[in-house]
């Protein structure tokens, strides 16, 4: 088990409110292999430096998890498929 | 003969010091800031003052929020 920061920014026409719940949906493979999901902090709808497929604003989320390895880099390509994000990023806290 | 001027560089005050920062984390954008230039490029030490160490997690920070949009790769200022 290893600690892991995961920051997803996701696409900025869909609801706000859908954006926790959708989160749990991709984050319940990591309770399924046994990890657990320490923080999910939503900042919200924030201006990007740069444009990420022609959109200009992102909602950003930052989630703490413990999980093995091969179940954070399941998260991550399910998070890639998704048409809803934009882009991620998976590091590990401690190193 | 003439004495070679020795010049005593002035030694810069740390600026994560200063700002109290143990970990530099790349979701700092607001910290990171004061380390990239306007045109967006990473500050050379001798600038900003900080040991090797620190650069260069500064350097992997900086690009690390590059990548998530929190900083840009070039401003347009040209």
């Amino acid at each position: 088990m290893r600690q892991y920061e995961l920051m997803v920014i996701l696409d900025p026409e869909i609801d706000e409110r859908t954006v926790a719940p959708s989160l749990d949906k991709f984050l319940a493979v990591v309770k399924k292999d046994g990890g657990s999901v320490d923080t999910v902090d939503i900042w919200g709808r924030r201006r990007m430096a740069f444009d990420i497929k022609k959109k200009s604003e992102g909602i950003y989320a930052v989630i703490q998890m413990t999980a093995e390895p091969a179940t954070a880099q399941e998260l991550d390509r399910q998070l890639g498929l998704n048409e809803a994000v934009l882009r991620t990023k998976l590091l590990r806290r401690d190193a | 003969m003439a004495k070679p001027v020795v010049r005593k560089p002035k030694k810069k005050a740390n600026p994560l010091k200063v700002a109290k920062v143990e970990n530099i984390d790349y979701k700092d954008a607001a910290l990171l800031r004061k380390f990239i230039s306007d045109r967006g490029k990473i500050r050379a030490r001798r600038v900003t003052g900080v040991s090797v160490q620190e650069q260069r997690r500064i350097a992997n920070a900086v690009k690390n929020a590059r990548e998530m949009a929190l900083l840009p790769y070039s401003s347009s200022a040209r």
